[in-house]
């Protein structure tokens, strides 16, 4: 009973102090569907020339919800990160019965609960912009789930490593830019670099991506030599969700663990 | 059994030592008032005690290591701590009771600070008083046994800080233990029931106020202005020390009943006296005969010449409630 009070007081704590901040809230929907129309209605996909945009629209579905999965855990639980120490209320916190680790889920659930309605927008209007077909799947909620909560480890990485709120934002952005692009999201392997590509194993967003994609993709969606190949066909969403889960373990650990306690 | 038990406590940041071989224990139910300017290393051994800072020696609460201790035992109040600042203070103490097991209901806690009639406004509207009033009341809400309080009335008006003063003595008095920072030396002098003088890291006395006092505080001062500056033996038909001092004499350990009797004296001897104040030994003068420094009451080191200016009756005052 204790623990769960805890890990309650603190996440309606933080889902208050988070939706009280309007112009974060603003913000942090409009991200990502700045970028579902810039791609998807301005840019556009073009299944039959060459450059970028050549799957079918279904392909970039992972892509526009690693907007929000990676971005906003690694900026938001950052910042959140470095407000607390800068305002001692880690220090505060340790004298109290709450965990890091009740502290870091808490975190993970309020933003669990954001980017989870955060993807239904940028899924509506991706499908209303492009036009995508998906195939809505309950496997959804665990790859956004567990994929929130890894890159919620790494923002508390982050924030714990890093000395200041504007140190945060650069970093996360260093970090989550490339990742965003280079981990089968936007950009197909094939158009990198062969020597490249095993680096894209690297990446966890690249679990993220191919699960996803295989979960919310029909089977034989893609058109003719291109590398949509789900499931069945394709990578096995368990597989990836499962590397994505042990991942998810190791980032959310060592996030809480590297959380300040002392000054 | 003991509340607070330090033992040989030294703790550096790089070259510079901010707690330098300290020991000391506080009983429990007792007040303990740990004063010093800012940077004597008052936080740094509340951090210690707290368990939120690294040190070496020995730092034992109930018998406890800090970090070790049930923590629904201890209360703390670090010094700068800013909650979430679009909670309002009632959520703020909710929030805080809400990570613990047993803890007292928001609302008589926010009764006890003076925050009652604020109770629904935002953490960021309130005063800098009201807030640190928010502050001390979520070191409250669990109802520890042990209250560690960093700088606990920075910013609060005096009617606010006599209000937290008679708080803290209630719950003394039903034994919870207070261990309280402070360059206020006022504040210790009301409120602790024995004082430690921290400078530079080292803990150069520890008694009860009144004990400190009478041991280092020296004599009792009656100040006299006069109308005209006077030189070095003009009052030399007096029986007691004098001194001048900023053109004004300085009459040294002269009773209260004693005063008219100087007055007359000089008086007679032709000096116009134009208004006079008598004043016993404080704190401060006892921080000041043990360290050699004087403490500003922004907490702040004070040479010579700033002392002489921080005597001045007219002085600036930090900000409080009303100027926040």
């Amino acid at each position: 009973m204790s623990r769960l009070g805890r890990i309650t007081s603190e996440t309606r704590a933080a889902t208050r102090a988070f939706l009280r901040r309007r112009t974060a809230v603003f913000f942090t929907f409009l991200f990502p569907l700045l970028i579902v129309l810039i791609f998807g209605a301005l840019v556009q996909t073009q299944p039959t020339g060459g450059g970028l945009f050549t799957e079918p629209p279904a392909y970039y579905v992972p892509g526009y919800l690693a907007v929000v999965v990676l971005f906003t855990p690694l900026s938001r639980v950052g910042s959140e990160v470095a407000r607390h120490r800068d305002d001692r209320r880690f220090e505060k916190l340790a004298t109290t019965p709450l965990s890091r680790t009740e502290w870091l889920l808490s975190q993970t659930l309020v933003n669990v609960a954001i980017i989870g309605v955060a993807a239904v927008l940028v899924l509506a209007v991706m499908v209303a912009v492009t036009g995508a077909t998906i195939a809505p799947s309950p496997w959804l909620v665990p790859f956004l789930a567990i994929g929130v909560a890894l890159f919620c480890g790494i923002g508390a990485l982050l924030g714990s490593f890093t000395d200041s709120q504007d140190g945060v934002i650069a970093a996360s952005n260093t970090l989550a830019l490339p990742l965003l692009f280079l981990s089968e999201t936007f950009v197909p392997p094939e158009l990198l670099p062969e020597w490249f590509r095993p680096l894209i194993e690297l990446s966890p967003l690249t679990y993220f991506s191919r699960g996803v994609r295989a979960v919310v993709t029909d089977p034989g969606a893609g058109v003719e030599g291109t590398v949509v190949a789900v499931w069945p066909a394709g990578p096995d969403p368990a597989i990836n969700l499962a590397i994505l889960s042990v991942l998810a373990i190791v980032t959310f650990g060592l996030g809480a663990l590297t959380l300040p306690r002392t000054d | 059994m003991t509340a607070i038990a330090i033992e040989d406590v030294r703790r550096t940041y790089g070259d510079t030592v901010a707690l330098d071989a300290v020991s000391l224990s506080v009983d429990p139910g007792e007040i303990f008032g740990l004063v010093g300017p800012n940077g004597a290393g008052k936080t740094t051994l509340a951090r210690a005690i707290t368990g939120t800072t690294d040190y070496e020696g020995t730092v034992a609460l109930f018998g406890e290591q800090p970090r070790a201790i049930d923590r629904s035992r201890l209360g703390s109040l670090p010094q700068s701590f800013s909650p979430h600042e679009r909670l309002t203070a009632r959520e703020l103490l909710e929030y805080y009771a809400g990570l613990y097991d047993d803890a007292l209901t928001p609302g008589h806690v926010l009764d006890d600070v003076g925050l009652i009639d604020s109770a629904d406004t935002y953490y960021e509207n309130l005063s800098g008083g009201q807030q640190r009033r928010v502050c001390v009341g979520s070191a409250l809400v669990n109802d520890p046994d042990l209250l560690v309080l960093d700088e606990p009335t920075t910013g609060i008006d005096p009617a606010g800080r006599r209000q937290l003063w008679d708080l803290l003595e209630g719950l003394a008095a039903d034994g919870t233990t207070i261990f309280l920072t402070t360059h206020d030396m006022h504040e210790a002098e009301r409120l602790a029931d024995r004082v430690g003088l921290l400078a530079d890291g080292e803990l150069v006395a520890v008694d009860t106020p009144r004990a400190l006092i009478d041991t280092h505080g020296g004599e009792s001062r009656l100040t006299i202005e006069t109308a005209s500056p006077l030189a070095e033996g003009d009052a030399t038909g007096l029986d007691y020390r004098t001194a001048i001092v900023d053109n004004d004499l300085r009459v040294f350990d002269v009773a209260p009943t004693e005063i008219g009797t100087v007055v007359d004296s000089l008086t007679d001897a032709g000096v116009q006296v134009e208004s006079l104040s008598w004043t016993e030994p404080t704190l401060e003068d006892v921080y000041l005969e043990l360290t050699g420094t004087a403490v500003g009451r922004g907490g702040q080191r004070l040479d010579d010449g700033a002392a002489s200016a921080a005597e001045e009756p007219n002085a600036p005052t930090p900000p409080t409630e009303g100027s926040s």
